[in-house]
């Protein structure tokens, strides 16, 4: 079937009252577990999974996938109004996004975000639609060298993610490795660094770090200078992105999608990785990267189409070949198992009413999901009239709420009150926190892929160079270092 | 008074024509009914599922609540207690859930290697108490069906990591029997695998079809849709049988010789130690009322588990579980895990 005759066969499955109002739930809920922070995609998932038992299989699938990808549109909007991350692919989000807040540009950010998440949806599921067989037999080649080498890129672009002194940012990644090593080693299974704690030797939960980091971090600091009088006057101006807006956010909106949807598709990628990338990516390219962090919309627009097309990227080794390549897409496998169906490489031409049934609701629910956000961003933005006084103990409350119900653990809330603490004397000290947690996510997939080739090669670290495209992603990355360099040497000329 | 005696006549006739298929669940709900105890549960129960959702632990789990929902009528939540690889599920259920009946564990035998292993005295496999036998899977070598390894037998297969030692490249699963496997057939055989390491059986999969390992282990559901389109193929499964839906897969032990070579993922149903006797027996009847509905057992065909026909049929099914928990312990002493 070509793609063209798929996709009539999608809409037509689609197309029906009960099938597009599960569509629509599913936006709902998505943008709702988007904009609250703690639950994220993940738990959301798992808490509606038990419903889609007694839906048909497309309606089910439908719900579930338009859950993952409205979360990606609600993730944005506590990240721009209260600086806490709504799930963890929105941590980014914050950086620029909340600083636009701060000057009263809540609404442009908030738009950019949604038409810029629209967009990459819609782009990525074109792609989706004509090449996800062709897409997938790559994808499936991706094994350890490769991934180790995509870490590695990775790790680089948290090199453009400092904005202050390199010394302090390198210091950051350094303990941000430190803080993924904590737990039960990958390789081996023997605990590191739990000084015989049970919690720890899971490890440091991340959505409890990017809380604590951001989220406390940011009411610490307002409620200090709360207390010294300097209050934080947020004028709303304008609720709509400008024209200069969009001229600034086209390219970065593009340069997202592709990047997410590439990230989506490949193992050691997703949603997360994919907005901290975009956002390295838009600060190496910006002809001015000092405005970075100050509210500059081409962080917000890049990283918020990035996690967009990261799912529609995720869905297609799903769907083509029954692998999943994050939790949430193993939660959607699992959705399809226990309707009996189990996706595989013949998916495609055994379901194809499913498959493209599937296909179709995402091309519907992008359009749901921006019906539904675009009149939101009013209302989100009237929040931020409300004084910080009475703000900042909901925000708290919500935090540790997002927290707890995560796994349930009230270590959790240790460890986020711990990071907030840490996050508020490191930003007094002036020390860049994006770096740490893109370290943190990256560093054990980074460190499992290194000892996996290194195991799987006969001949040590030739693997690296054997393999065309582990050489490619680490010349790639050589070179970016080499740029860096470059800059910050031509930087120290002008200054003499 | 006889259109009275009539009525009753009549209405035990249509009773009898509509509920004769159903009987046997009838009697299990009479007696579901006569077990429950006066004040359990006023509450919704948790099961717990030390894995992610999604996975094969957490589906058996869900639609087990769905069918003993449907049994007893009672509310049942799924909970998801995840991290250190299941330690921390597990460790919650036996040193911090309230024996009171209302948390109950849906866990797979992986518990025993964390209570044997590494509970480091904090508790031990006594502190929860099998309460019901769900299903099993047994661990499967799976090669590729083109390469080096198309069509390779498992005897092939040893013999050259015997005759070029570290070579063949094997998926496994760091301090769990995806590697006491290997280590088995390597101290048995004198032969020597490449043993490459992933976070689990599913990634060992996806690195077979991948391309970059030679032999993967994993169970039926994880595979069977390569399975169907003809990319993967079996080489030798790991229980005490030949499985009746592939006949032609030989065991291990059938190909090495010995009786050693048996690593199952088995499912059961826990409760804390401490539970009243009447709340345990009522939550163990509901389970068995599920597992007698052919639905749910269907459902979990469908899934590719198993079902061993020692525990299914067993009236003793902690005492049983326990011997097969005794036969890991003496795996892990005589491999100098234990001491």
């Amino acid at each position: 079937m070509d793609p063209l005759t798929g996709l009539q066969v999608g809409f037509s499955v689609i197309l029906t009252p009960a099938n597009l109002y599960y569509c629509f739930l599913g936006s709902l809920i998505g943008t709702l577990v988007g904009v609250l922070p703690g639950l994220g995609p993940l738990g959301a998932l798992a808490l509606l999974l038990p419903v889609t038992f007694t839906l048909t299989p497309v309606a089910g699938m439908a719900m579930l996938a338009s859950i993952f990808y409205g979360a990606m549109y609600g993730g944005s909007t506590t990240s721009v109004l209260v600086n806490i991350p709504g799930e963890a692919a929105s941590v980014v989000t914050c950086l620029d996004g909340h600083q636009m807040a701060k000057q009263g540009r809540a609404g442009a950010a908030l738009g950019i975000a949604a038409m810029g998440s629209f967009v990459a949806g819609t782009l990525s599921l074109v792609a989706l639609t004509f090449f996800a067989p062709a897409i997938s037999a790559v994808a499936i080649r991706f094994g350890p060298p490769e991934n180790f080498g995509l870490m590695v890129l990775g790790i680089v672009c948290t090199l453009f993610m400092i904005t202050g002194s390199a010394l302090k940012g390198v210091l950051m990644i350094a303990l941000g490795f430190l803080a993924a090593a904590v737990g039960i080693d990958v390789v081996n299974g023997r605990e590191r660094f739990t000084f015989g704690s049970l919690e720890l030797s899971a490890g440091v939960d991340l959505l409890a770090l990017v809380i604590g980091l951001f989220g406390v971090t940011e009411i610490l600091l307002n409620v200090e200078s709360m207390a010294r009088n300097s209050v934080i006057a947020e004028r709303v101006r304008g609720l709509w992105p400008t024209l200069a807006d969009w001229r600034a956010s086209w390219k970065p909106i593009l340069r997202g999608s592709g990047l997410g949807f590439l990230l989506g598709i490949v193992p050691g990628g997703g949603p997360v990785t994919a907005s901290f990338m975009s956002y390295a990516m838009e600060r190496r390219i910006a002809r001015e990267p000092q405005r970075f962090g100050k509210g500059a919309i081409e962080g917000v627009a890049g990283p918020e189409s990035a996690n967009n097309s990261a799912v529609a990227g995720s869905m297609i080794p799903l769907l083509s070949l029954g692998i999943p390549s994050n939790p949430v897409t193993a939660l959607l496998l699992g959705a399809l198992v226990i309707q009996g169906i189990q996706p595989g490489p013949l998916f495609i031409s055994q379901r194809p009413d499913l498959f493209w049934g599937v296909v179709a609701a995402m091309y519907v629910g992008n359009v749901f999901l921006l019906l539904l956000n675009m009149p939101l961003i009013g209302l989100w933005v009237q929040l931020l009239r409300v004084p910080y006084r009475v703000l900042f103990p909901i925000v708290l409350l919500l935090a540790v709420v997002g927290t707890y119900s995560a796994n349930k653990n009230v270590f959790d809330l240790w460890v986020m009150l711990g990071f907030g603490v840490a996050g508020y004397a490191l930003r007094k000290l002036e020390y860049d926190l994006a770096p740490f947690v893109l370290a943190f996510v990256l560093a054990p997939l980074l460190e499992q892929s290194l000892r996996q080739s290194l195991v799987m090669s006969p001949d040590g670290a030739i693997i690296f160079a054997k393999r065309p495209v582990t050489a490619l992603l680490l010349v790639a990355s050589a070179v970016l270092i080499a740029f860096m360099f470059r800059r910050q040497s031509r930087a120290q000329g002008g200054t003499k | 008074m006889n259109r009275t005696a009539l009525a009753v006549a009549f209405t035990a006739v249509v009773a009898a024509v509509f509920a004769g298929p159903l009987a046997a669940q009838g009697d299990a709900r009479a007696q579901l009914a006569k077990m429950k105890p006066k004040d359990f549960p006023t509450q919704p129960i948790e099961y717990t599922v030390v894995y992610p959702a999604g996975g094969g632990m957490d589906v058996t789990a869900r639609l087990l609540a769905k069918y003993v929902e449907k049994a007893t009528g009672d509310r049942i939540i799924v909970n998801n207690r995840t991290g250190g690889a299941g330690m921390i599920g597990h460790s919650y259920l036996a040193t911090q859930a309230k024996p009171d009946g209302y948390t109950v564990g849906v866990l797979a035998n992986l518990v025993w290697g964390d209570a044997m292993l590494r509970a480091q005295g904090k508790w031990q496999l006594s502190d929860l108490e099998p309460i019901a036998y769900l299903n099993s899977d047994p661990l499967i070598w799976i090669t590729q069906t083109e390469g080096a390894y198309k069509g390779k037998s498992l005897k092939e297969i040893v013999q050259t990591a015997k005759d070029k030692p570290s070579t063949i490249r094997v998926a496994v699963v760091p301090g769990s029997m995806w590697e006491y496997l290997v280590e088995q057939i390597e101290s048995s055989s004198g032969a020597k695998f490449l043993r490459v390491p992933f976070q689990g059986g599913g990634a060992g999969i996806n690195a077979l079809v991948g391309g970059n390992v030679d032999v993967a282990q994993g169970f039926y559901s994880e595979f069977r849709g390569h399975l169907d389109a003809g990319k993967v193929a079996q080489v030798a499964v790991a229980a005490t049988d030949r499985l009746t839906s592939f006949k032609d897969v030989p065991t291990f032990n059938e190909v090495l010789g010995g009786n050693e070579y048996v690593w199952n993922v088995i499912r059961f149903v826990v409760a804390p130690k401490g539970v009243p006797a009447n709340r345990k027996a009522y939550l163990a009847a509901g389970v068995k009322a599920a597992m007698n509905d052919p639905d749910l057992i269907n459902e979990y065909r469908k899934a590719g588990v198993y079902f061993d026909p020692k525990l299914a049929n067993s009236t003793r099914v902690a005492a049983d579980l326990n011997q097969y928990a005794e036969r890991e312990r003496a795996f892990y002493k005589k491999t100098g895990r234990l001491k």
